[in-house]
């Protein structure tokens, strides 16, 4: 079931796309295949991914006639590129490995006692706000490096859930994840996350 | 009772609201009385904060530009069929 209703701007956008107006494909492109590859990089190795959305958005320019509006416009692209990669994958007899076991990130985990108290607590608190902390250039590369680091099917799954407002159960319908599953993988990307912003603040390394 | 290494094992589900009422509640006490876990959602939160300030740039634009080229193209292809057939 989808919870995202195709919107008014939306709805022209997608007018547009069904009688092929080029600069409206230009702006569609733009807009989603961000999302898509994040998508398609839950699946597949970088540049797979890359050829995957490719293909995608060539065969959108017919499927678009068939899209209803039922769910969103990113939703339905979404499902398209995790669709395709999922045949992918059949046809290659490969499984999307993942991590699913353990709730705390190794290095967090050592940072607490045998009792299961903070051994090492976190001693900084941020006073400033996010848009001021990435004003920083070097934080900003920093999260670059370690985004790039984690693997594919956690960032994925970090960076699909806010594309789609936290709206779980539409990222858990698009990669096919139970929710449980889904929470892991964003427990563990945060957990990194966390751990490379308190070293950047305390060191100012990255 | 919750202890803290189990309160960071939760800490995520905690700040997407996605805990039972009854977890919820617990998570709160044990921030009532710990200090360290308090400045351990505080950080975790900013970092999920950051993440999404992060999160708007990503993909290159040599993919997009490929993209643009290929849709342009499969455009054009299907118009000269469809004045081909008229
Ligand atoms: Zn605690």
């Amino acid at each position: 079931m989808d919870t995202s209703q195709a919107t008014g701007s939306e709805e022209e956008l997608i007018e547009k796309l069904k009688e092929q107006d080029p600069a409206s494909y230009h702006l569609a492109v733009r807009t989603y295949s961000p999302g898509m590859l994040a998508v398609a990089r839950f699946y597949l190795d970088p540049s797979t991914a890359e050829e995957v959305v490719q293909d995608c958005w060539v065969t959108v320019i017919d499927a678009i006639n068939k899209f209803e509006g039922r769910s969103g416009l990113k939703t339905w692209l979404h499902r398209i590129v995790s669709n395709r990669c999922k045949n992918k994958l059949r046809s290659a007899k490969r499984e999307v490995s993942t991590d699913f076991q353990e709730q705390l990130d190794p290095d967090l985990a050592d940072r607490f006692n045998a009792s299961g108290r903070w051994q090492t607590p976190p001693k900084l608190r941020f006073e400033e706000t996010a848009e001021s902390l990435l004003e920083n250039g070097a934080l900003s590369d920093c999260l670059d490096k370690h985004l790039s680091k984690l693997p594919e099917t956690q960032r994925s799954a970090l960076m699909l859930y806010e594309a789609h407002q936290h709206k779980s159960e539409d990222v858990c319908n698009i990669l096919d994840v139970k929710p449980s599953n889904l929470r892991v993988l964003l427990h563990r990307a945060r957990q990194k996350i966390f751990l490379m912003v308190e070293h950047f603040q305390e060191t100012g390394e990255c | 009772m919750l202890m803290c290494k189990d309160l960071a094992g939760i800490a995520s589900d905690y700040i997407d609201g996605e805990l039972s009422t009854g977890q919820n509640l617990s998570v709160k006490f044990h921030l009532m009385m710990c200090g360290d876990c308090r400045t351990f959602i505080g950080n975790l939160r900013m970092s999920t904060k950051l993440m999404q300030a992060h999160s708007g740039s990503v993909p290159n634009e040599e993919f997009i530009r490929e993209i643009d080229r290929r849709v342009h193209e499969a455009l054009e292809q299907k118009k000269s069929r469809t004045t081909d057939s008229d």
